[in-house]
């Protein structure tokens, strides 16, 4: 009985010494940052004196339109590219992960490769592309005749242009998870709707889409979740112009911290983001725990 | 099956669908052939209208200029040395917390691994004003540690390798235990090397995952010479040089390493993404 007890307690004590490195990382670098931020944005900060002003950040916020036009732009980032990034790499690894494998190893290569290379070379190529003196963009809308066009400069452009090239970016990591998915799903299925006579039409939308749905609200909330902190294409493409027609959250917060130095407000935005993300997570989070 | 489906006849849905995609991903890939095209051409070749499809004239005066004006090699060391340092540590103290949670019954392990795992979806950047705070109250400002530590406290790792731990049977740490092994013991000489795939995949994605950060190490490397290699490139957009070859030299040197990375460890990638993915 005591040497039950005692192996019951060193098994305790073996794993919180295993798991101790990686919690005290995890409580410095995570948990106090998101307990600080809260703290910080119920206070006005100037250099080494804080005041506390309770909900002033926030109020100063939804008095800014700035903030209401940051935040909006965030949503329409994340629905549709989102959007675009879960339909497009769906159609994209249905019509190709049962063909021949250097050519489904060339495709998940190619649309990846931009991924890799990351969103900071890939926003310098697209803004020399999209450069209005002497982009190619440019040029080739002038050689078929629709004149000079600068589609970051325009506040009707602008949007439909990011969204593009984030999308374009990116869209690769979902196409190599919904290839690895349905290569994955059993054979059985396909072979039951041959003989049943289904047309490819029907075997993606009865049999394939539905198989992959736990893919698809991983690839969904990964998405969500990187598409609510765009930052790099707005700072190297737009700078959040025209007249703060492309601004984001997450470039909102940044200028707001390191810029104008109004950090209590730049931490309001970040504990509003905070939530959202939490909220969003949820989902993702009970399969995850179910899943174990 | 791939085989029975070349025999039949394709449909033709499907080849349409097919010669899009294609067609998709070459368009999808000459923003990056324009790049490095362009980066060979001298500074009149390059904004000429109508533009050379191919590069009349080669020139790496660009590159000579890169690395001649901004400390590139530098950047590139910074980023090298950031990304592998962070890997080498979540590898570390990941894989003995994924131990942990996956063989050693103790109290509040799951209560604790849902926290962990729950801090996945928290992106460090929404942080960034605190976690500034608490790196330059540490002193850290423009340092290596300044760069490194906010990226090991996501539990990444941890995720990625218990799903490794969780496949290797019990009966193993039971053998070994009764051969009189120590807990640590068993974890490094046994079952780490079991578990050596889930390595590889976790440094790959790792490395590439700091290796492209941008917004955390912006704030952080503020001195030129601190800047990690994808800071410093973006830096180029504001350089007084208006030739856009060599800001296309700047940004090509900065692809290279990752797509040599990707060409190497390709099938790392799948199956370090896959196993971080949902199984069913």
């Amino acid at each position: 009985m005591k040497l039950l007890r005692n192996s019951y307690v060193k098994e305790n004590i073996t794993g919180y010494l295993f798991i101790l490195p990686q919690m005290l990382v995890f409580l410095a670098f995570l948990v106090y940052p998101i307990l600080e931020g809260i703290r910080l944005s119920l206070y006005r900060i100037n250099y080494e004196s804080e005041k506390f002003v309770g909900l002033d950040n926030y109020a100063t916020l939804f008095n800014d339109p700035v903030f209401f036009k940051a935040l909006f732009n965030t949503i329409v980032f994340v629905v549709f590219i989102v959007i675009l990034t879960v339909g497009f790499a769906l159609f994209v690894a249905s019509a190709v992960f049962d063909k021949n494998a250097k050519y489904v190893s060339f495709i998940r290569g190619s649309y990846y490769v931009p991924v890799m290379v990351s969103m900071v070379v890939m926003s310098m190529v697209w803004s020399f592309l999209l450069n209005p003196a002497n982009g190619l963009i440019s040029y080739l809308s002038r050689d078929i005749g629709l004149g000079n066009v600068n589609l970051l400069g325009n506040q009707k452009t602008v949007l439909p242009v990011i969204i593009f090239v984030t999308f374009a970016t990116n869209v690769g990591q979902a196409i190599i998870l919904y290839i690895a998915a349905m290569i994955g799903v059993s054979k059985d299925l396909f072979e039951a709707a041959e003989i049943d006579g289904a047309s490819r039409w029907q075997v993606i939308r009865k049999i394939l889409i539905p198989s992959v749905g736990p893919s698809t609200t991983y690839i969904t909330i990964i998405n969500i979740i990187a598409v609510l902190k765009i930052f790099v294409v707005i700072q190297l493409l737009t700078g959040g112009g025209p007249n703060n027609s492309s601004v984001t959250l997450m470039y909102y917060l940044y200028n707001n911290a390191f810029k104008y130095n109004q950090l209590g407000v730049a931490s309001a935005v970040g504990v509003i983001m905070f939530i959202v993300t939490l909220l969003l997570s949820v989902p993702q989070l009970r399969s995850m725990v179910k899943d174990k | 099956m791939a085989k029975i489906k070349n025999k039949k006849k394709l449909e033709k849905f499907d080849i349409v669908s097919n010669i899009f995609i294609f067609l998709f991903a070459l368009l999808n890939l000459f923003p990056l052939y324009w790049l490095f095209t362009s980066s060979l051409k001298n500074s009149s070749d390059v904004v000429k209208m109508p533009p050379d499809w191919w590069p009349t004239s080669i020139t790496f005066s660009n590159y000579m200029d890169i690395f001649r004006d901004q400390p590139a090699l530098k950047w590139a060391f910074n980023s090298m040395y950031v990304s592998g340092l962070s890997t080498i540590i979540v590898i570390s103290i990941g894989s003995m917390a994924a131990y942990a949670f996956s063989k050693i019954e103790f109290k509040g392990r799951n209560v604790i691994y849902i926290v962990f795992v729950s801090s996945l979806m928290i992106p460090k950047e929404i942080m960034i004003v605190p976690l500034f705070r608490i790196i330059q109250d540490f002193g850290m400002v423009n340092t290596y540690n300044g760069m490194i530590w906010p990226n090991v406290a996501a539990a990444f790792g941890v995720f990625l390798l218990k799903g490794f731990f969780d496949t290797t049977p019990a009966a193993l740490r039971e053998a070994a235990r009764i051969d009189g092994a120590s807990e640590w013991k068993i974890f490094t000489r046994i079952m780490l090397p079991i578990i050596k795939p889930g390595i590889g995949a976790l440094f790959i994605l790792n490395f590439v995952q700091v290796w492209n950060d941008y917004l955390w190490q912006l704030v952080v490397g503020q001195e030129k010479g601190m800047k990690t290699l994808m800071v410093g490139t973006a830096t180029l957009m504001q350089d007084l040089n208006p030739n856009f070859a060599y800001k296309m030299a700047g940004a090509t040197v900065a692809a290279i390493p990752m797509l040599v990375i990707f060409l190497l460890f390709q099938r790392f990638f799948t199956s370090g993404m896959t196993a971080g993915a949902v199984k069913e």
